[in-house]
């Protein structure tokens, strides 16, 4: 059976995004997925890169060893799902640390002679699930970060495989209907997934 | 001039923290008063908690858990971050700052029934400087789109002073860089910085060895 890797960040468990999780969940224990539920805040991830964690970031025969567990679980699986909020137009401080600590080199790309190729070649499918309370005008006019983080760096250390990015703009003002209507289409995408 | 330093870089002898010294030496040498605050010598916990976002709305409590950093943030008319980029982004440290200390009623105002988008909050701060090293080139950076420093000059540029001045600097491809391109870099940075105090202040460039 194919492996899922679910990568969630959010800190409560009565916020939409934890609605939304489950709702990814469901969708891919139903299609056939075993999924590998990686709740980072719930197994109390700590994302601060250590100095020494700096000195060794190139080292690729020990650099994996902090975070061996979770490089593994990233090598593991072949579909990887991200369930997060935008805050402050980026990723929550617990998920940039995951990138930062886990996606090593060695690990989501590999460094030969100065030249950078992506690694991560188990992956087949891919989706990103995320809120923001901008809406996409002004997340536009601010470049949108997280928006071009993942389908430009995510998508490309996962090449060839599918990215699907599903995102609920203004999050302040839409009402029931729209984030009814949005985790209908998550759970949509992931009964395809 | 009442300026706010951010650092964020584990090791205490980087380039990174060159930089900020040569910062600080430009705002000491201009009569500004300087705050640092260097999250990692601190023990900064970047991770917003669960009782953190459940409050997160409820302004004047939500920010005791970083009072201190909140009133630094109203206090500045000056705001300045150094740090490395990391996978195009902030370190998680200094983003989880951001979360945490950028609040509703301090950094913004939600939307309320006088107004249905979110308005800035920062409009005291009249200057804003951003200076970070990058492994990537310049040309990679820009074809990602630079999501760290758009999160900075733009997304709190957003929130700052209509008008405000700020300056960007980067050091590229960090990994082959030469003491020749750090002393030109460190250069690079001082103008800045006289750009952003708004005149020319002589002071020596710092000493460093170091490439990260």
């Amino acid at each position: 059976m194919a492996r899922a890797l679910i990568l969630f960040a959010h800190p409560c468990e009565e916020s939409f995004s934890s609605i939304l999780h489950r709702t990814v969940l469901d969708g891919l224990q139903q299609r056939g997925w075993e999924v590998d539920d990686c709740d980072l805040y719930a197994e109390g991830f700590n994302p601060v890169l250590s100095a020494a964690e700096r000195r060794g970031y190139h080292d690729t025969a020990t650099n994996t060893a902090p975070v061996a567990d979770h490089v593994a679980r990233l090598q593991a699986a072949q579909g990887l799902v991200m369930v997060f909020p935008v805050w402050n137009y980026g990723y929550p401080a617990i998920l940039k640390g995951y990138f930062d600590r886990v996606f090593l080199p060695g690990v989501s790309f590999k460094l030969d002679n100065g030249k950078v190729s992506p690694a991560l070649k188990n992956f087949t499918k891919v989706a990103v699930v995320t809120t923001y309370g901008g809406t996409r005008f002004k997340s536009f006019l601010a470049g949108d970060p997280p928006r071009t983080l993942i389908k430009r760096t995510l998508r490309g250390l996962t090449w060839p495989a599918p990215l699907d990015f599903m995102a609920l703009y203004d999050m302040n003002n839409v009402g029931d209907s729209e984030r009814r209507a949005f985790q209908a289409r998550v759970a949509q995408r992931m009964a395809a997934f | 001039m009442k300026a706010l330093v951010i650092h964020c870089h584990p090791r205490p002898g980087s380039f990174n923290a060159a930089i900020r010294d040569l910062v600080l030496a430009k705002l000491t040498a201009a009569g500004a008063e300087v705050r640092l605050r260097d999250l990692y010598a601190e023990g900064f916990q970047p991770v917003l908690t669960p009782d953190e976002w459940s409050g997160y709305l409820d302004s004047p409590a939500n920010r005791a858990p970083v009072e201190r950093h909140c009133a630094d943030v109203q206090w500045c008319d000056t705001l300045i971050f150094v740090y490395p980029t990391w996978w195009y982004g902030l370190p998680a440290m200094l983003k989880g700052w951001l979360d945490r200390v950028l609040l509703p009623d301090v950094a913004f105002l939600m939307p309320d029934a006088t107004s249905k988008i979110i308005r800035p909050g920062l409009q005291h701060i009249t200057r804003l400087g951003v200076f970070t090293t990058c492994g990537a080139s310049w040309w990679l950076t820009r074809l990602i789109g630079a999501p760290g420093r758009r999160q900075l000059v733009r997304g709190v540029g957003l929130l700052c002073a209509p008008r405000h001045t700020r300056v960007f600097a980067a050091h590229y491809l960090m990994d082959t860089s030469t003491p020749a391109s750090r002393s030109r870099h460190l250069a690079r940075v001082a103008a800045r910085m006289d750009r952003l105090i708004g005149r020319r202040i002589a002071v020596p460039l710092p000493q460093q060895m170091e490439t990260t």
